[in-house]
């Protein structure tokens, strides 16, 4: 229990004991009677935690089966958010990292940041050659805050790793995926990537890395356009404008696990911009998964899967990928993923679609379907890790679709991808 | 550790760094002169240490007679403090002279004190640590004790003071700030020992420690002025 005495700068969790003495965290202390009532409460704890520990709670969540299925699907899409930085840490931390004040290398530069990050927080500026831009910069010393904090969820959850509730691979997966986000040289190679990657995607807008302005702690990016969701649904756009959208945003989905083999891996809402000429601006690039290519063959043979769920072949198919990863697919897991396809997949795209076929997402039915297969599959403790982040992005783009009550011609798009 | 050099008796030693007075060329040359023995100094304090510098190399290392150095310092401890008085100079500038900070809250301000500090220590880091312990032993002038770094402190800690009466309500009077501006002073200390101790590329876990531990004492003082 090491970390234990990690002092207060070097973990998130210091950052709560910190907003437990503001007075600010005193929120609601008695336990409210509904069940769904007390879940949002636990929401709003676990979006103050902020941290890690919020996106553990995510995970955790999903398998334990604790909360109610619509506050899981709110869950999905919080964002981790570090402490703000006031401006002189701003100006401090910009000059540590590019050598010189933001003044002196931009046109101009706002103190004030316009949106939080999830390890920092995001500014406008103005290049000297006058184009707008984006500038994201990082808490310090985030990393050792993040190693921290999952020192002690380690130590802490011994009991839940033995029993294989949270199994081992599962806290590892996690940890490099959010220390990954600390690294902004590697957010700006994947900015780069996905930009080539999602350039045939005309609807989709990917910033441009300004290299100049950019250093391990400071990411300068083009500004991107559009309004997030809540902003977007508030101006009431038309049931067309919300299936272009909606067509889009699953098209997206699609085309980065079947075709550029790595995805967008954090769903939250803040992250996707979208426009009334339904397009859709991507930001924040530090969640990435790349997948390898057998998982994605893998996702490609079961996506539309033309037969029998309970034929040997698709069994088979299943098998094969435990197998490529040396492991052996338990028969609960195999039977969950078969319910999976059956009660969920299949229904929301079918194999063998009508030639007008859409799918209504507005109907929640769906995405009560989708939350129960997800959690008994979670629970069977079966779920390989490089899966974790999918799931949170799938139920992030489901959890968004509902809210756009988009019509999505979903197997026609899906069956664009499965011919490489 | 090394002798200390007891001042010549040829060279008439004035009691005190004189402040510098922007009158004439005589003045001019005076300060340039002081600001030469102090870059000496510093320079050798870093690669030599302290202990075993002496005022005969600082001498040749300004490249003036060692009689000289006595007529603006009287001990290489003199000169360390001037270092010091110069560190918090600047530091309190770096607060007044912003006009941005005015309005900015306590913990910004503090943050930019501390931060200026460290920055201008930074160059120095060496010679930092060997002064840290050095002041610790109870002789010594650079010690907490002196009376020279006794007027020093007080300076820090009156404009501390004034920072906390600007930007805190005045309201009832809490226990805590009696002993605030002089806890802040050791605060202050601790940052030093941290900073003296983060081998984190560009003392990233200083800043995130001076950022978390001043937004919690200044909040704590708030608390403190609410009862």
């Amino acid at each position: 229990m090491a970390s234990m005495s990690a002092d207060i700068a070097g973990s998130y969790f210091g950052y709560l004991l910190q907003r437990t003495f503001l007075g600010e965290a005193r929120r609601e202390t008695k336990l409210k009677s509904t069940h769904i009532r007390a879940a949002r409460r636990m929401v709003d704890e676990l979006q103050a935690l902020r941290g890690p520990a919020m996106k553990i709670g995510q995970t955790l969540s999903l398998q334990t089966g604790t909360l109610p299925d619509e506050v899981l699907a709110e869950l999905a899409t919080l964002q981790m958010e570090a402490p703000g930085m006031h401006p002189s840490l701003v100006r401090v931390q910009f000059k540590a990292s590019l050598g010189r004040e933001p003044e002196e290398i931009f046109k101009s530069f706002t103190l004030e940041p316009f949106a939080a990050a999830s390890l920092g927080q995001v500014h406008h500026a103005v290049t000297r050659e006058g184009e707008r831009v984006a500038v994201k910069i990082q808490y310090p010393g985030i990393r050792r805050a993040i190693e921290n904090d999952f020192n002690l969820f380690r130590a802490v959850s011994k009991p839940a790793q033995a029993s294989g509730h949270i199994p081992k691979a599962a806290i590892d997966e996690m940890e490099q995926q959010i220390l990954a986000e600390t690294d902004y040289e590697c957010e700006a190679y994947n900015i780069e990537f996905f930009q080539k990657g999602l350039a045939p995607l005309s609807f989709v807008k990917v910033p441009r890395v300004l290299r100049e302005y950019s250093a391990d702690k400071v990411l300068t990016m083009s500004l991107v356009t559009g309004r997030h969701l809540d902003d977007f649904l508030k101006r009431r756009p038309s049931q067309k404008l919300r299936n272009e959208v909606g067509a889009n945003l699953f098209e997206l989905f699609y085309f980065q696990q079947l075709n550029v083999e790595a995805f967008h891996a954090d769903p939250h809402w803040g992250n996707y911009l979208f426009n009334d000429d339904a397009s859709i601006g991507l930001v924040d690039f530090g969640c990435v998964k790349y997948f390898r290519p057998e998982s994605v063959e893998y996702l490609r043979s079961l996506c539309l899967y033309p037969g029998a769920t309970d034929s040997a072949d698709f069994r088979r198919l299943l098998e094969r990928h435990y197998e490529q990863v040396g492991e052996k697919l338990p028969p609960a897991v195999r039977r969950m993923l078969i319910s999976f396809a059956d009660n969920f997949y299949r229904k929301v795209y079918p194999p063998d679609p009508e030639k007008q076929q859409l799918f209504d997402f507005g109907d929640a039915a769906f995405l009560q379907d989708y939350l129960r297969e997800s959690k008994n599959l979670f629970r069977t403790k079966g779920v390989m890790a490089e899966f974790i982040f999918m799931g949170r992005a799938e139920m992030g783009l489901y959890q968004t679709l509902h809210r756009l009550r988009a019509r999505v011609p979903t197997s026609h798009i899906v069956r664009k991808y499965l011919q490489n | 550790m090394a002798a200390k050099k007891k001042p010549s008796t040829k060279a008439k030693p004035r009691s005190r760094a004189v402040p510098p007075r922007p009158v004439g060329r005589r003045a001019q040359n005076k300060e340039a002169i002081r600001k030469r023995i102090v870059t000496a100094a510093l320079s050798l304090f870093q690669t030599k240490g302290f202990d075993a510098t002496t005022t005969k190399a600082i001498a040749r290392k300004a490249g003036i007679a060692e009689g000289t150095v006595f007529n603006y310092f009287k001990t290489k401890e003199d000169i360390a403090l001037h270092f010091f008085e110069q560190e918090v100079d600047q530091a309190i500038a770096a607060v007044r002279e912003n006009p941005r900070l005015r309005k900015a809250p306590l913990e910004e301000k503090l943050f930019t004190l501390v931060h200026s500090q460290l920055e201008f220590l930074a160059p120095h880091e060496r010679f930092i640590g060997a002064a840290f312990i050095h002041a610790l032993k109870p002789a010594s002038q650079l010690g907490i004790f002196s009376h020279r770094a006794q007027e020093l402190r007080h300076r820090y800690v009156g404009f501390v003071q004034e920072l906390f009466e600007e930007s805190l309500p005045k309201q009832q009077h809490s226990p805590l700030s009696w002993v605030a501006p002089e806890a802040f002073w050791i605060f202050y200390l601790g940052a030093l020992l941290y900073w003296l101790h983060d081998s984190s590329p560009g003392k990233q876990h200083t800043l995130a420690f001076l950022d978390r531990s001043l937004s919690i004492g200044v909040s704590m003082l708030k608390q403190g002025k609410r009862r």
